[in-house]
């Protein structure tokens, strides 16, 4: 057990009780800020796995926009410590049968994927050969989720222009 | 290598990773707050012919020193109604975003927190916090101007990071990298180097690239003003309409808190607009140390370059302060939308073309 | 299209107009004054503090009748005959004992009314004004200089000369009532 294992466990704990919080708490602005430390944690997890550039995107991304942008939603929402978050049990056959079908496929990828031993204080710069790949080997894919972001972008701007 | 230092003396890598995490806080950002309020009341003053703080040290220069001890002495007011867990984690969270710029700051050759890839991208990540801490700050004061302050300092960080990214972008097509310390080291030698005046390699590019460089700084200047939420861009903590924006409920060490957070910020985008266009910790004219041969001089004096550069940033930032009015809501969107966004883009654009031809 | 650089070149050059203003402002001498330390020139007719110069004050009152906030209490005793009670500055016999002059500075609103009726030209406006109190009752300055127990020998003093006068009087009773009157008649004309 030496400091990067404490490290990740203090991380992975952090993840998975934030997540824990986010789906139980009944404030929905509480949950939104668990949802902060679970996008931190995960960052922490990737910096861990030597996915550097992934980790910062992850803060940029999520921590800097969606998070920003979903508090933004709540917080314009009037009386919004009121509201009644429902989380009354339907459906529980379908939702069991759900649950148990995600649970398999997750544990399955699991145990079938061959996992790479890599020590985990390696240093590798990543980013150079990500960008390597994203214009060469996956240019099309690549092009085509800027596409549909524009679409995306346009539609929002042509809708909040009505 | 202030990190081997430490870790010669400590034997420790733990012990010797964390006093080196602490060093920009004690060595830097504390007596750099100190100076940069007692800084920011004497150039207000004297730019409307008064002379500000007088009576505290020479010229008042303990005047803050007596501040923060009145500040340390004040009782902590929680009001009632507000949020108490997220009101007293809200000013740390923005503290903590703030700091965490610091680690990837080069101060000098043989000091910078984390000497990562992507220092530049890691300080764009990390000021993500203060967005969610200042949100957290104006929701949980439960007080109408905290939460208008809050939304509109949430609304104008995020649109103000755009032109701020794209003209980072521009940076790492020149230079190919990402890292503060590279990035300082390759504008080395004389300041014809530095990044404003074209960059390091020499040749037909680096004169096309001067004014578009010039237009790319004053974007960057002016969309980080924005960010760390200085006139002519407070809006989210306009006195005349919104008592003091997020802040409003909070009072002694809280608020102390928010402010240095606040200083902090300012010297990190001055830094930051200083490591990528005016050379970062790089001396303009070449080193005393060099001259007579006294290496360990070197690094000193690169962190005297360094923020003597950061110093004056801020201090231009100020100067901005006291001069221009504070922009409307509409005019401060479409500052950034119409006219650095699109401006920022076109220069993106024709960098790229020169950077490939 | 044009208006847009228009825009963007005149905003950028407007910063920069003003910029060169207040750089500046910075090396213009600041107007301030440190105060405690350095104090402005104050106007040849300033309005402060009063002052009451106790040797030409003839107890007239007319200040106190002047005062619109009743801010100077004024009480006085008679001389007794033989008494030399002074000469003002300008040669004028004192009749008067001031035995109380109080100026309640809580209450005055320095308007100087009290200052031009004086005959003597006693009471007067100086160019004092920090004298600031925590108590109230600090700010009711007495100007008298007599000390307390002269003070009450003056008032004893006359008492007992009215006392020895009405005694006398007493004495003189039986003669005709209208005499008297008619002495005090006869001088004025």
């Amino acid at each position: 057990m030496n400091v990067y294992d404490l490290i990740f466990y203090l991380f992975a704990a952090i993840t998975i009780l934030s997540a824990f919080f986010v789906v139980t708490t009944r404030n929905i602005v509480y949950s939104a800020y668990y949802l902060l430390f679970t996008f931190f944690g995960v960052a922490g997890i990737y910096v861990l796995l030597g996915a550097d550039f992934i980790a910062m995107v992850q803060l940029i991304v999520y921590v800097g926009g969606i998070l920003i942008l979903l508090l933004f939603g709540v917080m314009l929402t009037n009386k919004i410590t009121n509201v009644d978050i429902k989380s009354g049990t339907i459906h529980t056959v379908p939702a069991t049968i759900g649950v148990a079908l995600f649970a398999g496929i997750i544990l399955a990828s699991m145990w079938n994927t061959n996992w790479k031993n890599v020590n985990s204080d390696m240093q590798v710069a990543s980013t150079q050969h990500l960008g390597f790949l994203l214009i060469h080997q996956y240019a099309l894919v690549f092009e085509l989720l800027g596409i549909l972001l524009l679409i995306a972008l346009i539609g929002a701007a042509s809708m909040a222009r009505k | 290598m202030i990190y081997d230092f430490l870790f010669k003396i400590t034997d420790s890598n733990i012990i010797a990773s964390i006093i080196q995490s602490l060093l920009p806080l004690f060595i830097f950002i504390l007596p750099f707050a100190l100076f940069a309020v007692w800084l920011e009341r004497k150039v207000s003053a004297h730019m409307q012919d008064r002379l500000g703080p007088m009576r505290v040290g020479y010229h008042g220069a303990l005047q803050t020193i007596a501040d923060i001890l009145k500040l340390v002495q004040k009782e902590d007011i929680i009001p009632n109604e507000a949020d108490k867990p997220l009101f007293n984690i809200a000013p740390v969270l923005v503290f903590i975003g703030s700091y965490a710029v610091f680690a990837a700051i080069p101060f000098s050759g043989a000091f910078i927190g984390s000497n990562i890839d992507l220092g530049i991208i890691f300080i764009i990540a990390a000021s993500g916090f203060v967005v969610a801490g200042i949100l957290m700050a104006g929701w949980a004061s439960n007080n109408k101007y905290s939460l208008l302050g809050a939304m509109r300092s949430a609304a104008q960080i995020i649109s103000y990071e755009i032109p701020t990214v794209l003209v980072v972008l521009t940076i790492i097509m020149i230079t190919g990298t990402t890292n503060l310390q590279t990035l300082s080291e390759m504008q080395t030698g004389h300041f014809w180097n530095w990044m404003i005046l074209g960059g390091p390699k020499f040749g037909i590019a680096k004169f096309i690239f001067i004014p578009f460089m010039i237009i790319n700084f004053i974007i960057i200047y002016i969309s980080t003003l924005a960010e760390v939420n200085r006139t002519p861009f407070d809006i989210p903590e306009a006195e005349s309409e919104l008592v003091s924006g997020y802040h409003t409920e909070y009072s002694g060490m809280k608020f102390a808190m928010f402010f240095l957070a606040e200083y902090a910020n300012m010297f990190a985008v001055s830094a930051i607009v200083t490591a990528l266009f005016f050379g970062g910790y790089q001396s303009p004219v070449g080193y005393v140390g060099n001259l007579f041969g006294i290496h360990w001089l070197i690094p000193i004096e690169q962190f005297f370059w360094f923020t003597a550069k950061g110093i004056f940033f801020v201090f231009v930032q100020m100067w901005l302060r006291w001069t221009l009015p504070r922009l409307r809501v509409d005019q401060l969107m479409t500052a950034c939308w119409k006219y650095l966004i699109p401006i920022a883009f076109v220069n993106l654009i024709i960098i790229g073309l020169i950077t490939v031809l | 299209m044009k208006e847009y650089f228009n825009n963007a070149w005149s905003a950028l050059y407007t910063i920069f107009v003003g910029m060169k203003i207040t750089f500046k402002h910075l090396f213009v001498p600041s107007v301030t004054i440190q105060y405690p330390d350095v104090k402005l020139q104050l106007p040849e007719r300033e309005r402060n503090r009063l002052y009451v110069n106790m040797d030409d004050c003839i107890g007239c009152d007319q200040c106190a009748r002047a005062c619109p906030v009743d801010c100077i209490t004024i009480e006085t005793v008679k001389g007794i005959p033989g008494e030399d009670l002074g000469k003002t500055s300008n040669g004028k016999k004192k009749a008067l004992w001031v035995t109380k002059f109080d100026i309640d500075f809580a209450k005055c609103c320095y308007c100087q009314l009290c200052v031009f009726p004086c005959p003597t030209e006693c009471i007067y406006m100086t160019d004092v004004y920090e004298f600031s109190e925590f108590e109230r009752s600090n700010l009711i300055y007495d100007f008298v200089t007599l000390t307390p127990q002269e003070r009450e020998d003056k008032k004893n003093n006359y008492a007992k000369f009215e006392a020895e006068k009405a005694a006398e009087k007493a004495a003189a009773k039986p003669a005709p009532a209208t005499k008297p009157i008619e002495n005090q008649e006869t001088p004025k004309p």
